[in-house]
């Protein structure tokens, strides 16, 4: 048995919150429930604690070349206080991890990694250095992580940032302080919504002083507008609706990016990058399954593993996440079927225990893009 | 109506440790789910329940509860045929948080062999110590 991490603000969860242990870390899993935690995030604005996840440093006069040759994506295009989503595969094009990469400076980029992959991404980092002149430094335990998220997120800290947050564009990231704590922001989530990811640096779990302090501030200037805190419960629930693959579930080391809808994030016209071949290869044959997004029809909640039928009854797929969607009120989900069924609108069954129900294959996200999430109309 | 570590437990009922009440009313009884199921499951967000007419088995599953993240089965405490489903919890099934011995039963089940099966389960005294027990 692995032993169990604690975070830099685990005496203050544990006061407030109903603990899980998530990916070895003791971890808040809800605070008030996940509906109202979620609720919030969607309509006014939500405070997580993300400081599980995995922060690497790469940087000398090769990074950019070095983190072109590991990741799918291209970081050429990204200028420093730029960030970008993407995920590295290994040879055969399966997913070793999905992460947001940040370029702090020309010759400095960050990968925000999954908490269950902190460990083999450093691995997998280390192993493929080769000639590169890099050095890859694992910062997780120094780094606390915030992500303030929802149409409100801004507003709220602004309450009490000296710097006009407006310039901080969607994937635009830079230093900042904030209530006299060095920080590095940047306008990114795991929620769909607007928002903020702020990392407190200096802060390693026996001085959590900087983190404590400042995630006592956002909740009092998240006040008027109503702030939760919220968990890892509320975090899934906000990540399937917008559609978002959580790692380990729906992405793993035996899905490629293609199949998993997420071919926006593989750049072909790069040089040579680890699993272009196999990729490549894939591209032209034509994937034979790919991730769509389940909405029930009929009543019942889509779960992890349950089986996708057609609807003259051949088994066509499996889901890799399902829950009751707090928003939409019913259920969702997402998961794999056999690529000729994966257009959008077509009714498949999923199999809830001994029944068939009724369900849609639909586009991400769930929810009306143009009432929630980032690119919602005018937020009042 | 006594608490025991916060969780209610209501006099005159019978109990399971698959955290289901019943109450006996002449000739049917009651069934449903205890408060302490409902504060560990929260946010109750479904509920599947058998059509009226189909029959119970005790210690056997005869529906889910599921919350947001998490599915239960419902175990039947007695055997029977099911005479009444409570609709109320199908559709708002929020009802079952809000009165888990009140507006949140789940069945009326005519009973097939009562008295043996009430021999199984605990009375409210029993049922009482038990809860003390899951508070530890």
């Amino acid at each position: 048995m692995e032993e169990i991490r604690q975070i830099q603000l685990y005496n203050v969860h544990k006061q407030m919150s109903k603990l899980t242990v998530f990916a070895g870390f003791e971890m808040p899993l809800w605070y008030k429930g996940i509906t109202p935690e979620h609720l919030g995030v969607r309509n006014s604005v939500g405070i997580f604690d993300i400081s599980h996840m995995g922060r690497i440093m790469i940087t000398g006069a090769d990074s950019e070349h070095f983190v072109n040759y590991v990741i799918t994506n291209n970081v050429s295009i990204i200028p420093p206080n730029g960030a970008q989503y993407s995920v590295m595969c290994n040879k055969s094009g399966g997913i070793i991890d999905d992460f947001v990469i940040y370029r702090l400076e020309k010759e400095k980029f960050m990968m925000v990694s999954n908490a269950t992959n902190r460990e083999k991404d450093h691995d997998w980092l280390v192993k493929n250095v080769g000639g590169f002149n890099v050095k890859i430094e694992e910062i997780s335990n120094d780094v606390a992580m915030f992500a303030v998220q929802g149409p409100n997120a801004e507003k709220t800290l602004q309450e009490f940032s000296t710097e006009d947050l407006n310039k901080f564009e969607r994937f635009k990231c830079g230093y900042s302080r904030l209530a006299n704590v060095e920080v590095f922001l940047s306008r990114t989530g795991y929620t769909g919504e607007d928002g903020f990811e702020v990392f407190v640096w200096n802060a390693s779990v026996n001085k959590p002083d900087y983190a404590v302090k400042l995630w006592n501030t956002i909740l009092r200037a998240g006040k008027p507008f109503g702030i939760e805190a919220c968990g890892l419960g509320a975090r899934d629930t906000l990540r399937l609706e917008a559609g978002m693959c959580l790692y380990g579930n729906d992405i793993d080391e035996n899905t490629t990016p293609l199949e998993a809808a997420l071919s926006f994030v593989v750049k072909f016209q790069k040089d040579n990058f680890i699993g272009k071949e196999t990729l490549l290869r894939q591209k032209s044959e034509g994937i034979k399954r790919k991730r769509i997004g389940i909405r029930m029809i009929e009543q019942g909640i889509p779960r992890s593993n349950f089986e996708i039928y057609s609807e003259k009854g051949e088994k066509i797929g499996r889901l890799t996440s399902g829950t009751f969607s707090p928003l939409l009120k019913q259920g969702i989900g997402m998961g794999y079927v056999q690529t000729s069924y994966a257009q959008e609108g077509n009714s498949v069954n999923v199999r809830i225990r001994d029944k068939q129900a009724k369900a849609k294959i639909t586009s991400f996200p769930f929810y009306d893009p143009e009432k929630y999430g980032y690119k919602r109309k005018a937020f009042s | 109506m006594v608490k025991v570590d916060g969780y209610e437990v209501s006099e005159g009922l019978y109990y399971t440790k698959d955290f289901e009440w019943v109450k006996v009313e002449g000739d049917k009884v009651r069934v449903g789910i205890t408060d302490y199921a409902q504060k560990q499951l929260r946010e109750i967000v479904y509920a599947e329940l058998p059509s009226p007419g189909t029959t119970t088995k005790q210690n056997e599953p005869y529906g889910t509860v599921e919350s947001v993240k998490a599915v239960s089965d419902l175990v039947a405490p007695i055997s029977g045929t099911i005479e009444e489903v409570n609709a109320e919890v199908q559709s708002k099934p929020e009802t079952l948080n809000e009165d888990p011995f009140g507006k949140g039963w789940l069945l009326i089940v005519k009973p097939s062999n009562l008295q043996a099966e009430l021999a199984n389960i605990m009375d409210f005294d029993k049922a009482v110590e038990w809860h003390k027990s899951l508070a530890k």
